[in-house]
């Protein structure tokens, strides 16, 4: 039996374990999905008018601001990952994972893709609510799958970074950074409006920020400036690669440190 | 005498909580850091409206918009309150306060006195910050310390709703997962976007928010534009709101010790 045979039951049960966390504590999914709804709905309800300023690609500003609310239900979940790895860690469990006889890699594969599998939960419910209260969706079925595979690799991306402060942190104490990192993530960039209509250090900041690109792929599904296209997508796809190759190896180097 | 002796009581009891905030640090990064995140963000993202038809005119768009950030600080102040305090009930400090010889009103004054004193330091920081990052308050000292002491009225108005929360239900959990619920306040409010220029059916619900009246008054203080802001109206909701929900938890005090 090679090792990858063997280590995919592992991460099989560890992934259905991180499910069932969801799926037996009653509620636990709430406070995830209701903030991204709060989130559209204040905003799309305070700077609805941002729509008439000239430079913005369309005129119905909760198609513009649907899929920043799904990302960033999707980064939540993503970070909850972390959340939970860092509670597994201070309550000795992760402790008799270590010893087990599969690659250190395996044990962190399962959660995360926990992590994604929930995602899809507020990003449906962010999504749902936007169209009901009239967000478009010029890009058919191609931009929803835009959208999926933006929340879904910012989920991962997102677990990274959890993963990677619970492995330096080793304290539940660390959610708060683990949530605000997304936080920031999400909102340095054209979180609120284009880039032609930012001022100041966050025109700035967006433009280096990959995450800029990650929700341009994202809006292919609901706003109509942003047609579905390559053009539109392989930067974002780039930006979530590199996200991935550069937190996956902090992950990878603080799961190598723990218990040395 | 007794009015001396329950002074020291709640003076005591207002001196802990803040203590136990900071020397939490974890507790001080949702009440400090992530209103400063969301002012700078959105005072940076969404400065264009200024060039919008009906947005008043105002020396700086930051001082225009950091009411919002004060009032959201003053929601996170009073629900950190009522946090602590099912803590205290969970982990058993709060009945042995119930055994000492002092009025039990005491107990839940000092707790918001607590809010009170919290809220005084956290909008002093922000507007400090807001000076330092460029904004202007052309209202004044005076205007200044007006809206400090309306922001910790209101911060003890919320720590009354959240400390009947914490009292009726008990649950530290329940506390923290309402977390998102105080960005639906803040957002049914006109936090950081004129009145006028709310979508419409925000602005109908915003007219049945006590914050409206609060967020309006404190722009108005510190913009010196009474247009912009009633202070009076302001002080009027955030009094009344204090005091409607310290008699709601001190009648949840007495419904918990009448069932207890």
């Amino acid at each position: 039996m090679s090792a990858t045979t063997a280590a995919l039951p592992v991460a099989f049960a560890l992934w259905r374990r991180s499910l069932n966390e969801v799926l037996r504590v009653r509620g636990a999914l709430l406070p995830a999905t209701i903030a991204p709804v709060v989130f559209l709905l204040g905003m799309s309800g305070q700077f609805g008018r941002l729509t008439g300023l000239d430079g913005f690609p369309t005129d119905s500003y909760l198609s513009w601001i649907v899929p920043l609310s799904c990302l960033q239900g999707a980064g939540f979940a993503g970070a909850a990952t972390g959340s939970n790895l860092a509670r597994d860690i201070e309550h000795g469990w992760f402790d008799r994972l270590l010893v087990a006889p599969v690659p250190r890699p395996v044990l962190l594969v399962g959660p995360i893709l926990g992590g994604v599998t929930r995602s899809l939960v507020p990003a449906t419910v962010v999504l749902i609510v936007g169209l009901v209260l009239g967000a478009e969706l010029p890009g058919g079925v191609p931009g929803l799958i835009a959208l999926y595979v933006a929340c879904a690799g910012f989920c991962t991306v997102a677990g990274l970074w959890g993963t990677f402060m619970a492995l330096t942190f080793r304290t539940q104490q660390a959610g708060p950074l683990m949530q605000q990192g997304v936080f920031l993530a999400v909102f340095l960039s054209t979180a609120y409006t284009p880039e032609v209509l930012l001022r100041g250090w966050l025109a700035g900041a967006a433009d280096v920020n990959p995450v800029t690109h990650v929700l341009e792929l994202a809006r292919q599904a609901t706003v109509s400036g942003i047609d579905p296209s390559l053009a539109h997508t392989l930067p974002g796809l780039l930006a979530l690669a590199g996200m991935f190759a550069v937190l996956g190896a902090l992950a990878l180097l603080g799961l190598r440190r723990l218990g040395r | 005498m007794s009015a001396a002796r329950e002074g020291r009581v709640v003076a005591a009891l207002g001196r802990r909580a803040l203590t136990v905030q900071f020397r939490r640090a974890q507790l001080l990064m949702p009440t400090f850091v992530l209103p400063l995140m969301l002012l700078a963000v959105i005072a940076s993202g969404t400065s264009a409206a200024q060039g919008l038809r009906g947005f008043p005119d105002v020396a700086s768009y930051l001082g225009f918009v950091i009411p919002g950030t004060i009032v959201q600080g003053a929601l996170l102040a009073g629900l950190t309150s009522g946090t602590a305090m099912a803590g205290d009930i969970e982990g058993g400090f709060f009945d042995r306060l119930l055994a000492a010889p002092v009025h039990r009103t005491s107990l839940v004054i000092g707790r918001l006195a607590g809010t009170l004193g919290l809220s005084v330091l956290q909008t002093s920081f922000f507007l400090c910050i807001g000076l330092a990052f460029g904004a202007s308050y052309p209202g004044g000292p005076g205007a200044a310390l007006a809206a400090i002491a309306l922001a910790a009225i209101t911060a003890v108005g919320i720590g009354g709703l959240a400390a009947a929360i914490a009292l009726w239900t008990g649950s530290l959990s329940l506390l923290q997962s309402i977390f998102p619920f105080v960005f639906v306040l803040l957002f049914t409010a006109p936090a950081f976007f004129p009145r006028d220029l709310l979508t419409p059916a925000l602005r109908s619900v915003a007219e049945y928010n006590p914050l409206t009246y609060v967020v309006e008054a404190v722009r108005g203080l510190l913009t010196g534009q009474e247009a912009i802001g009633d202070p009076l109206s302001g002080f009027g909701a955030a009094v009344l709101l204090a005091l409607a929900t310290t008699a709601l938890a001190t009648l949840a005090l007495k419904e918990r010790l009448r069932t207890a």
